[in-house]
Formats: structure tokens, sequence, C-alpha cells
């Protein structure tokens, strides 16, 4: 799916509050006021949100850095 | 500090001045202009601006402006705990600007070292700080340039390169000399150039970035041929434009430098800003350098001939009908924070700019080691400068939108990645407002021939006839 960062091995992890398997849904970041969509695993009850490693140290990482300043 | 010792050392001058708001924010150091004597200096305020007042016994007093009006002097700080560099090349032995090398009391790292490759050019600038000429003075052969890119290496082995001179394009071996830094290990490599070789050869940008090269640093001091014939002689404006489109096509990332000097070319701050933009994403910033007075200049030293950094900041929120705003910029995390200003901005694809504000420089002014602010510079300037990873057509965000909001992931990163522009300023130094804190703090170290890395201010530096401490070693 475009714009989906979830991994078949994410959805196999239930959320520890709500003991339900995470689903892959709309999630949103948000930069000064912006909101940014992603589809990531979430939990369909609380909307707890994953974000796996692989992601928080690849693109989050590059837009951090690339929104970061000397 | 006492009172009564600041009384005893300041000049006759300022006792004279009757003024209530006279006030001493802070005391450092400086030379005497004339005998070069190391004497104590006051940041003193008559309330609206700053100067820097010293007095030397046999040479009398000195009074420079530093800062002029808003923002406020007192609000601009970035404090940083002091690093000693790793590795310092000299001793400390006749004390601070004397020994540099870097000695051990330096208070920062090598965030950019500069190599000059000649000091011939072709033109003959009005302004130069190197005071170059068509000197017969013969330029470092590559085993020298070898020799200075592994003295950086060792003494600060991820640090950005700038190739400086003269002009460095008179070296026909300049691709050479860029392969044998990237040799060396140093992923960004900039050069520092009038354009002319790069508009009038048509395939040399091309070879350049293939040997390496990342960024131009372009002088561009205006919009106006007016601007060029002052500052440099001749009508330059086409000239620059074509470097621009060369640099374009080769994929190589262009800051446009401006010299301001006031009654010149202070009034093009916001149109140069516009070219930028209209320019852009082939031009990556805006650099502009308040004139300084060492080197080749014309003007005499007096405080009228001087634009400060708020003054830039304030002219590029008025002259560019408030397009950015003043508060958009902020002190430097490497330098100290009287040497400069910086901003980035998302080019929003309805023409705007939206300021960037990152956490690290909005929050608490908590003192944050020297070092660390070097590395996130180091990498902020190499990024911005080089060419987008995304070129031309393939820019994110097309249309007219002024808004990033409900882009997805993807998206807003290439929007990032592409759109980011920096619009930054470095003030330097001259004999007559150096300032040996910020002279302590200095990151930018141009690499002299026995292998040292000098602070750019002092290399540059020259007393009252013109003679230089360090230039020639
Ligand atoms: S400027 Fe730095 S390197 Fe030079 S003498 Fe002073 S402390 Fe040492
Ligand atoms: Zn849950
Ligand atoms: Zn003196």
């Amino acid at each position: 799916m475009k714009n989906s960062y979830a991994n078949p091995e994410d959805l196999r992890w239930k959320c520890h509050k709500c003991d339900m398997f995470l689903s892959v849904g709309p999630a949103t970041l948000t930069y000064m006021g912006n909101t940014i969509n992603a589809q990531l695993p979430v939990c369909p009850q609380c909307g707890f949100v994953l974000v796996s490693e692989e992601l928080a140290l690849g693109k989050i990482a590059e837009v951090e850095q690339l929104l970061e300043d000397k | 500090m006492s009172k009564t010792v600041l009384i005893r050392l300041m000049p006759e001058t300022m006792k004279a001045d009757s003024s209530s708001e006279r006030r001493v924010l802070s005391q450092t150091e400086s030379l005497c202009p004339v005998c070069l004597k190391k004497i104590p200096a006051f940041r003193v305020t008559d309330g609206l601006d700053v100067y820097l007042e010293k007095h030397c016994e046999s040479h009398g007093p000195f009074s420079t402006v530093i800062w002029r009006k808003d923002p406020h002097f007192e609000t601009w700080t970035r404090p940083k705990i002091p690093i000693q560099p790793p590795v310092c090349y000299t001793e400390i032995t006749k004390g601070c600007p004397f020994d540099c090398g870097l000695c051990a009391s330096h208070r920062q790292i090598t965030c950019t070292a500069l190599i000059e490759l000649t000091k011939r050019c072709n033109l003959h600038c009005r302004y130069c700080f190197a005071s170059s000429q068509n000197l017969d003075d013969p330029d470092p052969d590559i085993n020298k340039i070898e020799f200075m890119f592994k003295r950086v290496r060792e003494a600060a082995p991820s640090c950005n390169i700038q190739l400086s001179g003269g002009e460095p394009t008179l070296r026909d071996d300049l691709p050479q000399v860029i392969g044998t830094g990237r040799q060396a290990g140093f992923g960004f490599i900039q050069l520092n150039t009038n354009g002319l070789r790069l508009a009038n050869e048509k395939d040399y940008a091309a070879s350049l970035k293939e040997s390496g090269l990342s960024s131009v640093f372009l002088q561009f001091d205006g919009v106006s041929d007016e601007v060029y014939k002052a500052l440099r002689g001749q009508a330059l404006l086409d000239k620059k434009r074509l470097a621009i489109e060369q640099c374009a096509r080769a994929g190589i990332g262009v800051v446009l430098v401006p010299m301001i000097v006031p009654g010149i070319n202070a009034h093009e701050i916001g149109s140069i800003l516009e070219l930028g933009l209209k320019e852009y994403p082939a031009v990556r910033g805006i650099h502009f350098q308040p004139v300084s007075y060492f080197g080749r200049h014309p003007e005499s030293v007096e405080n009228h001939n001087r634009i400060t950094i708020p003054e830039i900041i304030t002219a590029l929120e008025i002259q560019s009908n408030g397009m950015v705003a003043a508060s958009d910029f902020h002190p430097p995390g490497c330098e100290n924070a009287l040497c400069s200003f910086s901003g980035k901005f998302l080019v929003m694809p309805g023409g705007g700019l939206m300021p960037i504000v990152s956490e690290t420089n909005s929050c608490c002014n908590k003192p944050v080691r020297a070092d660390i602010g070097a590395r996130q510079t180091i990498f902020s300037v190499a990024g911005q400068w080089s060419a987008p990873k995304v070129q031309g057509s393939a820019i994110a965000g097309q249309g007219t939108t002024n808004s990033i909001s409900g882009m997805d992931l993807d998206g807003f990163l290439d929007f990032v990645r592409s759109r980011s522009f920096s619009i930054s300023g470095m003030a330097f130094q001259d004999i007559w407002n150096l300032d040996l804190d910020r002279l302590r703090d200095c990151c930018i170290h141009i690499v002299s021939n026995d292998g040292r890395l000098i602070p750019f201010c002092a290399y540059n530096l020259t007393d009252i006839q013109n003679k230089p401490i360090y230039r020639g070693q």
C-alpha cells in the first residue's frame, strides 16, 4: 500500500493495554502545526502507534536532520 | 570585575562622555592597530548601538561600531561550553592571538578548513580580503596540497573543506586538487570563486563535479552592474548568472555570497534574496559578508563605512517586504554568537518562504558543548549547500499550495530534501573590531604553508599599515 510503513511482522504485535493485534491504519505526524499522513501499525482500540526502529532511524530521522539548522 | 578597575582602564574619551545611557556591557581583549600590543577592550553601548572600545598607552583610543539596533545585542546569545581542539599543532608561548596553530587555549574545533590554492586572480577588485594580485608567487604544488589535506585530516577528520585563493580556478589542476581532497576522505568540498571560469568554459563545471566538488561559494555582490563596477571594477552580472546556470546543469549547489558595503549595495539585499529564490534550487542559499577592513579596501576605516549583523537582518525583513522576518534568524551553534546569523526556510510552491524552527536553537539558551554545535553545523552545511538529491522538475510539491499539511511522509521527505533554502551571514573581524573572545571561538581555519590551522580572522589580520601577522607563513 502506498504511504504504508507497516511490515507484516509488526502486525504480530499486540497492544499491551488493550490486548488487541495492531492493524494498519492512518496516523498523523505533526510538524509546526501541519499534519503529515502515514499508514502505520496502530491499535484499533486506543490508537497507540508503533514506529518501527527502521522508520525511526530512517525516514523520520532524515526529516529531523533536514529540519535541523546549524 | 570591580568598577574601579573598569574606570582606570577606560580611555579618556569614554570618561568624558556624559550620556546617561552609556554603559559597559562586557569586557574582552583586542590589539592596538598600530603596535599590535594586546590591550583590554570593552563592549560599550550608548543605549542604541554597541561599540568595541580600546585604548593603547602609546597610540590612543579606538572605537568601532559592532552592533546597531535590533535584534538587540543583549538577546543575541548562544552560550557554549568551550572545547579544546583534540589535536594542537602549536604550543602556548606568546599568548593569544600569536600562538595560532591551533593552540590549547582555543575553544572550538574545526568545522571548515580553508586551503588557499593560489595568490593569483583574474580580477583586481577594489576590495579583496587576500589582497590578491598577479604576483609571481608560485602556487603550492600538488604535493604541498596533499600535505595540507593530511594535516587537516589528522586534526579534524570530518570537517568541511573550502578551496579558496586568490582565484582557485586559475589552477588548471583544480579537478586533481578536488580529487586529492576526496581521496583524503573529505565528503564536502566547496569552491570559493568569482565564477568567471565557470561562466566562460562550457564543460568546466561538469569536470569539477566529476572530480567530486559539492558546492560553489559564488562571489555575488548584487543584481546590478553598478555594484560590480564599484566593487570589482567591471560589469559582471551576466557572467554570474551564467556561472549559476552552468552549476545547475552540472548538479553543483550554489551559495550566493554578497559582500555588503554601506552606500554601495546594502540597498540590494532584498533583490539578491529575490534573485536567489528565482534561481532556486540551483541556488541553495545566500551568505552575506559585511565588509571588514583587512586586505585591500579603498574606503577609510570609519564607522559609517561599516554595516553590522542586525542591520543586515533588518534589511532582509524590510527589503523582502516581510517575506522573511528578523525573528526567523538566530545566532550560530558553532562559532561565537557575535560572528554570524542564520535561518533556514522551506521554499513554498506558492512562492513564499516558511521558516524552519528547530528545537536546538529555539529552546532555553542552555549552554551546549561547542563541538556538538560544530558537528551539527558540519552536517547541516554540507547537506544544505550541496545540490539537492531531487533535481529540476522532480521537485516535490508543484502547484501553488502554500501549505504542507496533508502530505504523506515520503512526499514530505522529498519536499524538505528539495525545498530547503538557507539565509545566513558572517561578520569577519579586522584589527579595529578584533575581539579575542570571538577569535578563540572561531571554527573556520586556514591551513598555513607549514600545515598549521589558523583561525580565519587571525590569518587575515593586518595592522594599520596593512602588514599581516600570519598571512604568508
Ligand atoms: S586564536 Fe586560538 S589558536 Fe590562535 S592563539 Fe588564540 S587561542 Fe590559540
Ligand atoms: Zn491499545
Ligand atoms: Zn599601540
